[in-house]
């Protein structure tokens, strides 16, 4: 393939998707009596038009970038694993726990926060990649089985053991020495942004740089191909799945330790739900590849924190706001949908033929 | 797999472009359309255009020299949801309904803003603070307390309020003193659930064959003890007027004490319908003959265990029946929602507003500590500001119409019945109680407005344990 049909493609491809996606969806407010181009334009510049919309679309990009990695090193692993919800959950409880009843100074209480969400991620993570490997337990079934146990003891611990007196909505707070810094002061980012851009790029480094990365790609690419040569398939599954437990473990923290004003997690687990999901399209987006996982979660950020104004300046009624952006995803997701369809089959055709 | 490793390289590379002139084309997009007409949306201008006279002109001889100072500016309220957002035809829809009274009687302009999650607290109260037409931001319920408190310190020049929200408790333990822009509405739910409570048990004496009354409650939240201990305390009320007005209590109740009498059990959920089903049902099961719903969305739980013993028995109308809370739910099964427990969240919208329409917000919140409290016989300066009641049948109405309002924006049917039906049956219920008994809870109600009797409002474990030994 030359260079040139490569850039059409790599370029034409999204771009063709985004039209589609904006066309639809364009369609569908016209339908219901709205302006499509006004929506557009508060959707747009409400995401980015400003330095502070921009730090709020920043910071709704954080977990699910993260979230999005979950997804997507299952997926180069040839692994369906969409359990970042139920890690995501336990990710938020460990932050809580070691941030609100640990006493540390200032830095290091941050970094051990951090690691107990990321500690409690992984460990959810063990479950289905055990029963996966010894069990043959598909990842689809165990991992949606261990999203509502996560939801359930996650639900029961705010609840019961963790509540602040008097505010039983919400956990205790996370002490101010267990708390990232707030970038730029009137705004929801803080510098837990950093942390999950690093963790994209070392995820990036680990798939691209080191043996393991080189095993857990080509198993993913063909798994009997990688058997021939000698990788363990048992080790690829189960790393893949603790990275991703990782992942999401650090994106429930991020949400405790790092997102104003509660420092703390609702009782709904209203701050966290759905956010594992939100990273299933992320990483579609980016096309599962860490750094453009950063990209999507820019993007689908600011679909997030932009979708407000078009409720503001174009009147526009929060659900059909929500059909809106998700039809955009949708749009700008379908094109990897397609690839991983091509890829099952032919790989299906290799093993069959 | 160096080519494979090169070919992603480059569509990162072009990725960024793509998104870069995405935005470009957004910006040039959004740049030219400036003097393009904005198409007024027609729901959020509803009959906003013709404000009163009593708002803004207070005098009707007015010559064109005495005009206002600021005639053109109008002011824009903003009310934000929690993440229950619109159509629970109770708290959240409440509050939207407040911010429309208030847009047809003061002619403010409504922005109304939907929290998907507990992450668009700030965002959405910082976007609502940063219309420069907006007077008034209103938080609906207590989850939004630490967004408001942070949001109203970065915009000291906005008006906040908050409904249940304890930000300035928080604002005093904080910083010790209150924030000078906030206003927490608060609701005397205990005085409410008297009431009810009291009408509950009157119910009891008239029938032989129930020997309980009932309540489910969500999760054990300190707000909630308001409403349990007031409960009991009204049915303990009743049974000792009843007790005075007759001798005796009735046979099938001699002996009874109101610990014994009063079933109750907090679920542990606010969202789960069928706990509210099995509570009750356990309930009915054992000769309750009114369940008090504390629980927002179970009710709906509550009511199906209702009707299953009302095909069962193929009764019109109860007993048994259930207590509505919150909104007037009287319509939401008519002949079977004996009352409703009102706790008008739409007055407090609609107060909050006036407030600042008149230009009194700072002043009554530096002469109150930052708390509006709406209850029986609270007032606002003077002026009898109410905001709990126990249902009547003029309130249908208007609830009524909440009903068709919602069946309007959703296109799904509320109404179980037409208007009209629903009005006969809930009167044809009402009429089924003997007259004395409505008279009595009224003469509670007011005694509780002129402050002859006191209803306990507990406020720690302590005293709700206490009141527990006495009344159960």
């Amino acid at each position: 393939m030359g260079l040139a049909s490569r850039i059409l493609e790599t370029v034409a491809q999204p771009l063709l998707a985004l039209a589609i996606g904006l066309a639809v969806s364009a369609l569908l407010m016209a339908i219901y009596g709205y302006d499509p181009v006004l929506a557009y334009k508060a959707l747009f510049t409400g995401a980015y038009g400003s330095t502070y919309d921009l730090m709020e679309t920043l910071a709704f990009a954080v977990p699910i970038m993260l979230t999005g990695i979950t997804f997507a090193i299952g997926v180069r692993a040839g692994l369906f694993n969409i359990g970042a919800e139920g890690q995501l959950y336990m990710g938020a409880i460990g932050a809580v726990i070691a941030g609100a009843f640990l006493s540390l100074p200032w830095p290091l209480h941050v970094l051990v926060a951090t690691l107990a969400g990321m500690l409690f991620g992984l460990l959810w993570s063990v479950g289905p990649a055990l029963l996966k490997v010894f069990r043959g337990v598909h990842e689809v079934i165990s991992t949606i089985m261990f999203n509502w146990i996560a939801f359930y003891l996650a639900t029961y611990l705010v609840l019961y053991q963790l509540a602040e007196p008097g505010r039983a909505e919400k956990t205790y707070s996370v002490l101010e020495t267990a708390r990232y810094g707030v970038l730029v002061e009137g705004t929801s980012l803080t510098s837990v942004l950093f942390v999950a851009i690093a963790f994209n790029i070392a995820v990036n480094v680990f798939l691209t740089q080191t043996k393991m990365g080189f095993e857990l790609r080509m198993y993913g690419l063909n798994p009997d191909a990688a058997r021939f040569a000698g990788i363990s398939e048992k080790k690829v599954i189960i790393v893949s799945f603790l990275i991703g437990g990782l992942a999401a473990g650090l994106a429930g923290a991020t949400q405790v330790l790092g997102r104003p004003p509660t420092w703390a997690l609702y009782g709904t687990l209203g701050n966290v739900v759905r956010l594992g999901f939100e990273g299933i399209g992320v990483a579609l987006i980016g096309r599962n590849h860490p750094i453009g996982i950063i990209i999507a979660s820019l993007f689908v950020g600011g679909l997030r924190h932009g979708g407000r104004y078009m409720e503001i300046e174009a009147g526009i009624y929060s659900e059909l706001v929500d059909a809106v952006t998700g039809l955009i995803i949708i749009a700008l997701a379908v094109p990897e949908v397609f690839e991983a369809i091509k890829r099952y089959r032919l790989k299906r055709r290799v093993a069959g033929g | 797999m160096r080519a494979s490793r090169g070919a992603i390289d480059t569509r990162v590379l072009l990725g960024i472009i793509v998104v870069v002139i995405i935005v470009a084309i957004a910006a040039v997009i959004a740049t030219r359309e400036q003097p393009a007409p904005q198409p007024a949306p027609e729901e959020t201008t509803p009959r906003a255009t013709t404000p009163t006279p009593t708002a803004t002109t207070p005098t009707p001889t007015k010559t064109p020299e005495e005009t206002t100072p600021a005639p053109a500016k109008k002011i824009k309220i903003a009310v934000i949801s929690d993440i229950g957002g619109r159509g629970d035809l109770s708290f959240n829809d409440m509050a939207f309904k407040g911010a429309d009274d208030a847009a047809r009687d003061f002619g403010v302009e409504v922005l109304e803003l939907i929290s998907k999650s507990e992450a668009d607290y700030l965002p959405n109260l910082r976007a609502a603070a940063r219309d420069p037409d907006v007077a008034l931001i209103i938080g609906v319920g207590f989850l939004l307390t630490d967004a408001i408190y942070q949001v109203a310190q970065e915009f000291p020049d906005k008006n906040f309020a908050g409904i249940d929200t304890s930000v300035q408790d928080k604002a005093k333990q904080e910083k010790g003193e209150i924030l000078p822009n906030v206003l927490d509405i608060k609701f005397e739910e205990h005085k409410g659930s008297a009431l009810v409570g009291a009408l509950a048990c009157f119910l009891l004496t008239q029938y032989p064959e129930y020997r309980h009354v009932g309540m489910v409650l969500g999760i054990e939240i300190p707000p909630l003890w308001k409403f349990e201990i007031g409960f009991k305390w009204g049915c303990d009320w009743a049974l000792k007027y009843y007790e005075q007005k007759f001798g005796s209590l009735p046979e099938h109740l001699q002996g009874m004490t109101t610990k014994e009498i009063v079933l109750w059990v907090y679920t542990g959920t606010f969202s789960d319908i069928t706990k509210g089903y099995e509570a009750a049902k356990g309930m009915y099961a054992q000769g309750a003959i009114a369940v008090y719903n504390v629980a927002g969305p179970l009710g709906l739980g509550i009511n199906q265990a209702v009707q299953e013993i009302a095909n069962e028995k193929n009764l019109e109308m109860g007993p048994p029946f259930w207590i509505g809370v919150d909104a007037n739910q009287d319509w939401l099964n008519p002949g079977f929602v004996i009352a409703s427990m009102m706790k008008r969240v739409d007055k407090g919208v609609y107060y909050a507003t006036k407030l600042v329409v008149d230009g009194k917000f700072r002043d009554f919140v530096q002469r109150n500590e930052g708390v509006l409290i709406l209850g029986i016989g609270t007032k606002i300066d003077g002026e009898l500001a109410e905001g709990i009641a126990m249902s009547t049948l003029e309130d249908l109405d208007e609830f009524i119409q909440f009903g068709i309002e919602a069946e309007r924006l959703t296109g799904k049917k509320v109404l179980p019945l037409p208007p009209e039906e629903i009005k006969s049956k809930v009167e044809a219920m009402r009429n089924s109680v003997p007259q004395w008994i409505w008279d009595a809870v009224k003469e509670l109600e007011d005694k509780i407005r002129n402050g002859e009797v006191e209803v306990p409002l507990p406020t720690s474990q302590e005293e709700v344990e206490s009141w527990r030994q006495k009344l159960g």
